[in-house]
């Protein structure tokens, strides 16, 4: 072995022995990495730095109510979270997290400042959403939105913020509440979403898209 | 562009069949996905469409890019981060009568034939170093004079990098350091030279019309040879990267390793890359719009590098874009690419007296060669599962009266070098490590003309070739 060979080992293996940078690390598996370096470092590749994604695939976090973090976290780790969206993206991130990193990351992102969706919904499609978040649809039984979410949507608690969420992103989970037990967590939700059709469902989105963040 | 005309055998039907009913077992016995997951999907936990678009290998979405932009270091370590994946193929092509010696032009043509199979170790290695290595086994390699095909192993794709990435609400930094032996094996984008082919590419002689063996606009280095590129990705809206490629010897022999060293590309000196490009995302939009380059100077002779003049002096310059829309359950997207290649040669090989198969002279050969290749393709693909894309090719150049070759099928009487075409693509992935893919490739012209291009009465149209394989991966 010549001289060249040793010092590309030697470098290999002194490089391979540690080297954990943890304030800029992106290892989901070592529990010494804080929350909020995991919020930037990995989260941030498909929510944002800020928890406000480009991509309506994926949810705005900025401004999440921290409970309701925390459970949707504990929810992916221990798989009883069981939508597309879960166990394709959140799974696997989540499975080595610790109960100091989940409290972390809910932190970080619940100190976020949502910022303003584009309006897309059709101004017709808006009110009549807006007519189901502040007053429900009596002869169906579908309760208003805003008397779990909050009168400007922004949740509490275990109740999320849902006021400038992707309009996307919530007709998708509206629709697995309704047809699928993918979200144990959320019967209620599910007694929600019963009756609403597809159409009650796609304006009360686009309303809580255009909603003006608080 | 001419129509042409392609029918399935009763023996090609038998082996689709056969082929897909293997697979429709396969899936139904599968024992779920999470324990199909290669290496880099084991390492992040993540599935296959998080980082490739809708699922097709080797595109990458937003979060791939980044992911690998950051040197695969996100996730957790893994213990054996080894994949492998594999391709049993079945090529046709138009006319094989057309020949003088159709068994030899056209071996294993319409045969299903385990084609080709690579090894990969990959994966992240420390918090900011990780490596995406390939070992390539081609079944169909070389052949001895008896006809009998030998099977072959070598490097493949190689990309070793050290990334950091500083990042708070305002700003975002990525840059990093590659060693790779390829220029653009690196690049994050699939409009890239090194990504934008057609995958996979089997070897024997009855697929050398299919997709994977049309012009690509690429650096005229090649694969082999050993570089060191520096990058930086700001706020997520500029690229840039510059670097320098060798011939792969001393500790970055491995890069080349398996390869003869007949076949090895030998570099003079060091030879410039460079890339750079803008990029955009907008809602479920991202596009990118760049440019790369490489002046390199290749030895006319790979086993004799003595004479510093005896290279091949190539200036190639692209442009290249990049267009997605990823929406679950819909992934549609568009690249284009093009590559302007300038190709002095030896003095020793420039101004050559040729004569044709009659003895006739013709122009002596070039001193400049230039070459352009446009590509672009356009695709669909549904739930990660259903896909389908189309792609139109077309390479212009100098003629030269180097290119002339008499010879029936591969031969050229014009000494132009225009090939053209389109090729159009469906495929299946019943689960996200399995795909199966049926792609057709129409050729207009084909070295250099439509109509009698190699001086026997063969026409572009007759080499258009019908392509099915079934790739794994685990």
């Amino acid at each position: 072995m010549n001289t060249q060979r040793l010092i590309l080992l030697a470098v290999m293996v002194s490089l391979a022995a540690g080297c954990a940078n943890e304030p800029r690390s992106r290892d989901i598996a070592n529990p010494n990495v804080s929350g909020e370096t995991l919020a930037l470092q990995v989260c941030s590749n498909c929510h944002g730095a800020t928890g406000n994604p480009k991509s309506p695939n994926f949810p705005n976090l900025a401004g999440q109510q921290e409970v309701y973090v925390v459970a949707e976290l504990r929810g992916f780790k221990a798989h009883s979270r069981q939508d597309p969206a879960g166990f394709e993206y959140m799974w696997g991130i989540s499975h080595n997290l610790t109960e100091k990193q989940i409290q972390e990351l809910a932190e970080h992102f619940a100190a976020q400042k949502p910022e303003h969706q584009r309006i897309e919904g059709k101004p017709e499609r808006i009110v009549a959403g807006q007519a189901i978040f502040s007053g429900g649809i009596p002869d169906k039984g579908v309760p208003p939105c805003a008397s779990c979410h909050g009168s400007e949507g922004q949740g509490s608690a275990t109740f999320p913020r849902i006021a400038g969420q992707h309009a996307d992103y919530l007709v998708k989970q509206l629709t697995v509440f309704q047809r699928t037990n993918e979200r144990p967590a959320a019967t209620l939700m599910k007694t929600v979403a019963h009756n609403l059709t597809r159409e009650n469902i796609v304006n009360v989105a686009d309303y809580l898209q255009a909603m003006p963040n608080q | 562009m001419r129509a042409t005309s392609l029918h399935l055998s009763e023996e090609m039907v038998r082996v689709l069949t056969r082929a897909a009913t293997l697979v429709v077992i396969i899936v139904t016995l599968w024992p779920g996905y999470a324990l199909a997951l290669p290496t880099f999907n084991r390492q992040t936990g993540q599935n296959c469409q998080a980082c490739h678009a809708g699922g097709q290998f080797p595109e990458l979405t937003p979060y791939g890019r980044l992911f690998k932009l950051t040197g695969y270091t996100l996730g957790e370590r893994q213990t054996l981060p080894f994949s492998a994946m594999g391709v049993v193929s079945d090529s046709k092509v138009n006319n094989a009568t057309k020949s003088d010696d159709p068994k030899a032009d056209f071996q294993k043509n319409n045969q299903l034939i385990f084609a080709t199979a690579s090894a990969f170790a990959a994966g992240k290695i420390t918090d900011n170093l990780g490596a995406f290595l390939q070992v390539t086994y081609d079944n169909y390699a070389s052949q001895s004079d008896d006809g009998k095909f030998h099977g072959h192993t070598n490097a493949d794709n190689m990309d070793i990098r050290y990334a950091d990435r500083s990042i708070d609400a305002n700003h975002d930094l990525i840059w990093g350091i590659s060693a790779n032996n390829n220029p653009s094996v690196q690049d994050v984008w699939n409009s890239a030279a090194a990504w934008m082919q057609y995958v996979p590419v089997p070897s024997p002689t009855s697929s050398r019309f299919i997709d994977g063996t049309t012009p690509y606009p690429g650096f005229a280095s090649g694969g082999n040879i050993a570089g060191i590129t520096a990058y930086a990705y700001w706020n997520q809206w500029l690229y840039v990267e510059a670097g320098g490629y060798r011939s792969a010897k001393g500790i970055a022999s491995f890069m080349s390793a398996g390869i003869a060293d007949a076949n090895k590309t030998k570099l003079k000196g060091t030879n410039p890359y460079w890339r750079a490009t803008l990029t955009h995302e907008w809602g479920p939009h991202n596009i990118m719009v760049g440019t790369s380059g490489m002046i390199a100077d290749v030895f006319n002779d790979p086993l004799d590098t003595s004479d510093p003049n005896s290279v091949h002096h190539f200036r190639d310059i692209g442009v290249d874009s990049q267009y997605q829309y990823l929406l679950d359950p819909h992934t549609v997207t568009v690249q284009v690419a093009y590559m302007r290649d300038h190709h002095r040669v030896p003095s020793f090989l420039a101004n050559q007296p040729v004569a044709d198969v009659n003895g006739n002279p013709l122009p002596n050969t070039n001193a400049i060669d230039r070459t352009n290749v446009f590509r672009a393709k356009a695709s669909y693909v549904y739930e990660a599962k259903y896909g389908t894309s189309l792609a139109f090719f077309n390479q212009t150049g100098t003629t030269d009266s180097a290119l002339y070759d008499p010879t029936r099928v591969q031969g050229n009487i014009s000494g132009n070098p225009v090939v053209r075409g389109w090729t159009s693509e469906v495929f299946w992935m019943p689960i996200q490590n399995i795909r199966l893919g049926l792609q057709y490739t129409i050729y207009d012209k084909y070295n250099g003309a439509s109509h009698n291009y190699d001086g026997s009465g063969r026409n572009a149209s007759d080499n258009s070739s019908l392509f099915f394989y079934v790739w794994g991966a685990y």
